[in-house]
């Protein structure tokens, strides 16, 4: 590190290489964190977390029991232990709060100004954070499992979601109504993402086992359904080119848009070429995936090589995206985990489960020992001082 | 645990020491990136790793048990109990096929269950099966379809392409060497090979009772190894023990007294 830092002084180094380094030795240090917690307020399971993508400090949080809430991140008070308290919640007693469980709840890409929620009660909400009104109220025909708005698109404000019917339904936030609907998928679709490269790219994964690609400017139907064997095993009738044997119910663009991750229950994890469609038939191994809903999970950013964070029953699997080796698993919920964010800029994962705790994972950021020396330091003087009183002794050992 | 995790962790700062002979600062070798592992040097460097894998587990396989009426055959997933990098595995595997060196076949219960045979031991197997009985159609079929394709599975577009008519077709599905996958399409198959399922799977549920029976439903992987099983195990308890890990039914946990298995509960 030293020897980098330095090196950079001298212009010797790429500036990048320092902070690809350092990034790198973060994601793959990550540990549950000693001093940092967030307040529980969900009572039952959390089903989706979303770190807002301006300053990556708001945290919000939608549970099975309808409640939102929004997190402050950013330790203020001066002492490494925190606990993140809720800034604004939208509790039972609120007047719009979902009267099922919250499937999915996300930030609106550019602003914290907005944020989206979508639920088992069949609606999707815009709420507008500073009153903590909802904005707009969408209605559908079946429960919502999912929903994602495009974060780099700049020509359109669509919300694609995905619900029980095989329909992905596009709402426009500019008119206040659905634009258009996609049909391809033959069963409930349960996860929808857009791509991070191209604005006008949608991936959706259903029940069916199919993962689609769609271009939404396009009439026609989707651009490509993905194929798992490539078309070598296309001859069998019943397994015509699906993405799994099980049904689809998580997809995760890299950061970079090139390639896509889809997760289904067939305890598979796949890594797909965006571009061609095809199958890179990277092997990560069996991986648990019990959930009857979508399940979020996340890759991390800027490090070398680049990590996948997949809930694995009660665990999260970290796996390296390219070369499919197990690295480490995060063991610390006591349920199965549900979904996971990361933080690109202090490389700090945030993960949600059935068990309704928000667990904070954090880098060793090679200051534990510091901290720990001060806070016994700090915690001593004031035991002695109790102990002393309780147990006064005027006899010393000194004088002997 | 932690040692582990510190041998995956890619030496960002290249903290690691470079040989130095006679004052000269040797190049470390082609590591452009950190990203690639010291095992990842070793596999690169020996021919294949899957080959070598796969000539192991088939050395496990009791040959002289069955006295020629299997060849030796291996599941899919055992090679990932002797090679880590699954990935890698796979790349190699369909090399090998594209090489015709080795038949991948469907086989066994599940979805993805695949098992491996060698085309040569293959080809020896059914030419010494059938011995004089031997038809023309399967050994045009051997020729034609078997060296050619490196496929599992076999459509009607290819089997008459090849000059096979439907009565052919019949004879091969009676003789063994194709099974009915769905209409207009065949899996290649090893005649003779429900024995080896029958041993295979009584065996897999014989070893995998025996850890849930004990204690905490784990094992030490050398005591597993010792126990004798010889009825219900015919197949050699190593063959099960590469299964199990390789199929993920077990979790391996290193302990200073060897490899422990634990049962993942479904």
């Amino acid at each position: 590190m030293l020897n980098f830092l330095s090196c950079r002084e001298n212009g010797t180094l790429d500036p990048l290489a320092l902070v690809r380094a350092e990034a790198t030795r973060r994601t793959f240090s990550l540990e549950l964190s000693k001093e940092q917690d967030v307040k529980r307020i969900h009572a039952s399971g959390v089903n989706s977390l979303d770190l807002d993508p301006v300053e990556g400090r708001y945290l919000i949080s939608g549970g099975a029991d309808g409640v939102i809430a929004i997190y402050d991140t950013h330790n203020l008070s001066g002492t490494p232990s925190n606990t993140s308290e809720a800034v604004c919640t939208v509790g039972r007693s609120h007047r719009h709060v979902h009267k099922y469980s919250v499937e999915t709840v996300r930030w609106y890409p550019h602003d914290t100004g907005l944020f989206t929620s979508s639920s088992m009660d069949k609606t999707l909400k815009v709420w507008d954070t500073n009153v903590l009104l909802p904005a707009e109220v969408f209605q559908f025909e079946g429960t919502v499992y999912s929903h994602a708005m495009s974060p780099v698109a700049k020509k359109h404000c669509l919300i694609a979601v995905a619900t029980m019917t095989s329909i992905v339904t596009l709402c426009d936030l500019k008119s206040g109504s659905s634009t258009h609907i996609l049909k391809g998928h033959r069963a409930a679709v349960k996860c929808a993402r857009w791509s991070p490269r191209n604005p006008y790219l949608l991936a959706t994964g259903s029940q069916d086992n199919k993962v689609l690609l769609w271009d939404v400017r396009s009439a026609k139907s989707s651009l490509m359904s993905l194929d798992q064997h490539n078309g070598e095993l296309a001859t069998s009738t019943a397994a015509v080119n699906t993405a799994h044997n099980g049904h689809v119910n998580g997809l995760c663009f890299t950061p970079e848009g090139l390639h896509l991750l889809s997760f289904g229950t067939d305890n598979r994890l796949r890594l797909w070429d965006t571009a061609t469609g095809r199958n890179t038939l990277v092997n990560y191994g069996k991986i648990c995936n019990e959930s009857k809903k979508s399940v979020q999970f996340t890759v991390s950013c800027g490090s070398s090589p680049d990590v996948v964070f997949v809930p694995d029953d009660s665990s999260i699997a970290m796996f390296d995206v390219f070369g499919g080796t197990s690295l480490h698993r995060l063991v610390g919920h006591y349920n199965y985990v549900q979904c996971c964010v990361f933080n690109p800029d202090t490389q700090e994962l945030y993960s949600g489960g059935s068990d309704s705790n928000i667990l904070v994972w954090v880098p060793d950021l090679g200051r534990g020992e510091d901290y720990e020396e001060s806070k016994k330091q700090k915690a001593e003087p004031s035991q002695r001082s109790q102990t002393t009183q309780a147990y006064q002794d005027t006899w010393s050992s000194d004088e002997d | 645990m932690m040692s582990k995790r510190k041998a995956l962790m890619p030496d960002v700062f290249k903290r690691r020491k470079r040989v130095r002979v006679g004052g000269l600062v040797r190049p470390t070798p082609s590591s452009p990136q950190w990203g690639s592992d010291n095992e990842e040097h070793i596999s690169a460097a020996v021919p294949s790793d899957t080959k070598a894998a796969i000539m192991y587990l088939c050395s496990l396989f009791p040959k002289q048990m069955y006295e020629g009426r299997i060849p030796p055959i291996i599941m899919k997933h055992q090679l990932y109990s002797v090679v880590k990098n699954k990935t890698l595995v796979d790349r190699q595997l369909n090399d090998l096929r594209n090489a015709h060196e080795v038949k991948m076949m469907k086989l066994g219960n599940e979805v993805d269950e695949y098992c491996l045979v060698f085309t040569e031991d293959y080809k020896n197997h059914i030419a010494t099966f059938y011995g004089q009985e031997l038809s023309k159609t399967v050994e045009r079929f051997l020729e034609d379809v078997v060296s050619r394709t490196n496929e599992m599975c076999v459509t009607q577009q290819i089997m008459t392409d090849h000059n096979f008519t439907d009565v052919e077709i019949t004879q091969l599905v009676n003789a063994g060497v194709l099974t009915v996958r769905d209409l207009g399409s065949w899996w290649l198959a090893i005649p003779g090979a429900g024995l080896f399922v029958k041993h295979f799977t009584k065996g897999k549920k014989a070893v995998l009772a025996s850890i849930r029976k004990s204690k905490y439903k784990e094992i030490l992987k050398q005591e597993l190894e010792s126990r004798k099983m010889t009825a219900s195990v015919k197949l050699g308890m190593s063959y099960h023990i590469h299964d199990i890990i390789g199929g993920d039914l077990v979790t391996c946990i290193e302990t200073t007294s060897g490899e422990l298995l634990r049962l993942k509960d479904d």
